[in-house]
């Protein structure tokens, strides 16, 4: 059984269909990436995974580690493990980062019913994953995500995705917008992570992403549809060839 | 308006049936105080200063002036503990309480007592400075607490006494003061060069309807510097009234943080003159309004001449059927060049019930300044709220959470810190009222 398995999508947005039937697994230890051009519908998908109720899901349905996901509210996937990467990082002043960081590591402790985290043992975590995408100590008190560049938001998100090791992993293009010192350090917060039993969705605008992440399967998402999947030649063929290559097969 | 006036002529059938002190500067200054409120009577809603308050069941209620207080020891003692050290005055139902207070080793150059004793004595300072900034003509319930004022604290500094230890106030209405009114006065006059940190608590033992009208007069003489926390906590059933007036010198600064969570109805103006080239001022607030309170600042800054700053921040956050105000005027008068001015007042509306009214009145008649405004009513940030959530915060703690940072920043500018505690404990205890789970 795939870690998560996506069966005839469908998703629309104020009555507009957006994703018109996506089919998708993946594995535990695989990393899967999602490529296509502006509004074919990635961060729908994205943010639909991770429970936003801004979308409609009208047919189809999501399963992860066999379990009914669209079921779940938001904090309930994410303490079972599922982690979305924001496109977007939200900012929220006045809450510390490492505030907020203890408040959902203990979120999760007590979904798995062990008690909160020891603040040496915390400080001591933190610090190890913030070597890993060489973070500032200083970001630990400041708010999260604010009066920060773009850049430094995308990298907060792969440091919590260290701190809070989920099973599963989504990154909305975290790649977008970084210069190749971030892009690469974001890339080996990723690497390190890649176990066994950690699975990934990739979803990127851009190509270079994957010189630095070897995916195991590449899927092509036009006008909602997975027009296309294979590994990550695929990836390749599509920066030489661009999406038009792709557009029949979605008509 | 029959109603209205009725009242009218029992408040002024009390102040008639009052002694007169025979010192002809109080009994002229009272008197005048009391025919300013019979002009002007309760304020409604016609009158723009007033257009938001609903004073109707004010009006229709009396309340007397209170007598002397029962015991309070059991309420003072915690919040005593939370300032410790501190140069203290307790007043019960508006009277002073010497055994309440403590006022020993009173550094040189400081005064500390009860107006009634300075009137009795026929105190200079108060002859000088009593009733005659707050301006009686244009707000009711100044007029009517000078008109019934008996008391107080008086706080003089001579020139150059830098007070280290901080002076607190204490107003407390006691179960005896359940329908009654209170009007405690605080007068300040700080000389020149001369520094205080100043704490202005209004608390209520009764949840019973109450009027108090306390009305601070604020002196603050070339390059001296005031800081007053005020807090503004006052019973449940209360009508609370207040002025802060502050006159400010040349270089003068005036430093004030308020929190409100009390009274049902609970109303502060804030005037703050600056007198004198380069004086400043910073008037920083947070009111925290629950379903059926009122909350008001209405706050008068008036730049008279050149070189002066200030800065407001206010921010409020209400719930279910609460209902606030922020008010705020910056006045900058035609010689007033080179003034700095800012203003910002935040309200998070934690329920559709909810109603936050905020008003920025610019009046600038001077023409090389730098003012700004800005003035914001929302709910909760709904990203926010998700981004919290998707690592596996629930609903209630992500929202308890935002909530509380959008407060609690306000705290950092608190005059007081020593009080931040006894805040922010007030503050989680109010989210724990279930206002973090939704709509109240």
């Amino acid at each position: 059984m795939a870690m998560l398995e996506i069966r005839n999508l469908h998703v629309s947005v104020g009555g507009e269909e957006i994703l018109k039937g996506i089919d998708l697994a993946v594995d535990a230890g695989e990393v899967h990436a999602i490529m296509g051009p502006n509004g074919s519908g990635k961060s729908t998908l994205a943010k639909v995974l991770a429970g936003h109720d801004g979308y409609e899901v009208t047919q189809g349905e999501v399963l992860y580690e066999g379990e009914d996901l669209l079921e779940l509210e938001p904090e309930e996937r994410a303490r079972k493990g599922v982690f979305l990467g924001f496109q977007y990082p939200v900012e929220i002043p006045g809450v510390a980062n490492t505030y907020f960081l203890k408040a959902a590591v203990n979120a999760i402790r007590k979904h798995r019913g062990e008690g909160e985290i020891d603040a040496m043992e915390f400080l001591k975590h933190i610090r190890e994953k913030m070597k890993l995408v060489k973070m500032d100590d200083a970001l630990l008190k400041r708010p999260v995500n604010e009066g920060v560049s773009g850049g430094e938001k995308k990298r907060n998100e792969v440091f919590q995705m260290a701190v809070l090791e989920p099973k599963f992993a989504i990154l909305d293009e975290t790649d977008s917008g970084l210069d190749i010192d971030a892009l690469r350090t974001v890339a080996e917060g990723v690497n390190v992570m890649r176990t066994p039993e950690r699975g990934f969705l990739l979803i990127t605008h851009y190509q270079r992403l994957l010189n630095y992440i070897q995916p195991d399967r590449v899927h092509v998402l036009l006008d909602g549809r997975v027009v296309k999947s294979g590994d990550k030649t695929l990836a390749e063929e599509l920066e030489k060839s661009g999406y038009a290559l792709f557009e029949d097969n979605a008509a | 308006m029959e109603a209205a006036k009725e009242q009218k002529s029992v408040y002024l059938r009390e102040f008639e049936a009052m002694p007169a002190t025979g010192e002809t500067w109080l009994d002229d200054l009272r008197r005048r105080a009391m025919a300013d409120f019979e002009r002007q009577g309760f304020p409604h809603r016609r009158i723009e200063a007033w257009k938001n308050a609903n004073l109707a069941s004010l009006a229709q209620q009396h309340f007397p002036p209170a007598a002397p207080g029962a015991d309070i020891d059991g309420y003072l003692r915690k919040l005593t503990e939370s300032v410790p050290d501190a140069l203290r005055m307790v007043f019960v139902d508006g009277h002073f309480s010497a055994r309440h207070s403590d006022l020993t080793d009173l550094p040189e150059g400081l005064r500390m007592v009860s107006l009634a004793e300075a009137f009795e004595a026929g105190d200079v300072t108060t002859d000088a400075h009593f009733g005659r900034h707050a301006d009686t003509g244009e707000h009711p319930f100044a007029a009517l607490s000078t008109a019934f004022a008996r008391d107080g604290a008086l706080i003089e500094l001579a020139p150059g006494t830098i007070v280290e230890r901080p002076v607190v106030l204490h107003y407390f209405t006691s179960e005896g003061g359940a329908g009654m009114a209170s009007y405690p006065r605080l007068l300040v006059h700080a000389g020149t060069g001369s520094e205080v940190r100043l704490v202005e608590h209004h608390a209520g033992v009764a949840d019973e309807p109450y009027l108090t009208c306390p009305v601070s007069e604020i002196v603050v003489d070339d390059n001296a510097g005031v800081r007053l926390q005020h807090l503004q906590e006052s019973g449940n059933g209360a009508w609370h009234l207040g002025v802060v007036h502050v006159e400010l010198g040349r270089d003068a600064r005036f430093g004030m943080h308020a929190f409100s969570g009390g009274a049902r109805f609970g109303r502060t103006d804030v005037y703050v003159n600056l007198n004198g080239s380069g004086a400043q001022a910073s008037l920083n607030g947070l009111y925290m309004v629950s379903s059926g309170q009122f909350a008001d600042y209405h706050t008068w800054v008036r730049h008279r001449t050149d070189h002066g700053s200030s800065e407001q921040y206010f921010k409020g956050v209400l719930d279910g059927k609460a209902e606030s105000v922020f008010d705020g005027l910056i006045h900058v008068a035609k010689g007033a060049q080179q003034t700095d001015s800012q203003q910002q007042n935040r309200n998070l509306l934690l329920s559709p019930r909810a109603t936050a009214h905020s008003n920025p009145r610019l009046e600038i008649y001077a023409d090389d300044v730098k003012c700004g405004h800005g003035s914001t009513v929302g709910e909760l940030d709904a990203d926010a709220l998700f981004y919290l959530r998707s690592r596996g915060l629930g609903e209630r703690e992500a929202r308890r959470l935002l909530i509380f940072a959008f407060a609690n920043e306000t705290l950092d500018s608190m005059t007081a810190p020593e009080l931040r505690d006894h805040v922010e404990a007030r503050l989680a205890n109010w989210l724990d009222d279930d206002r973090a789970g939704g709509s109240g």
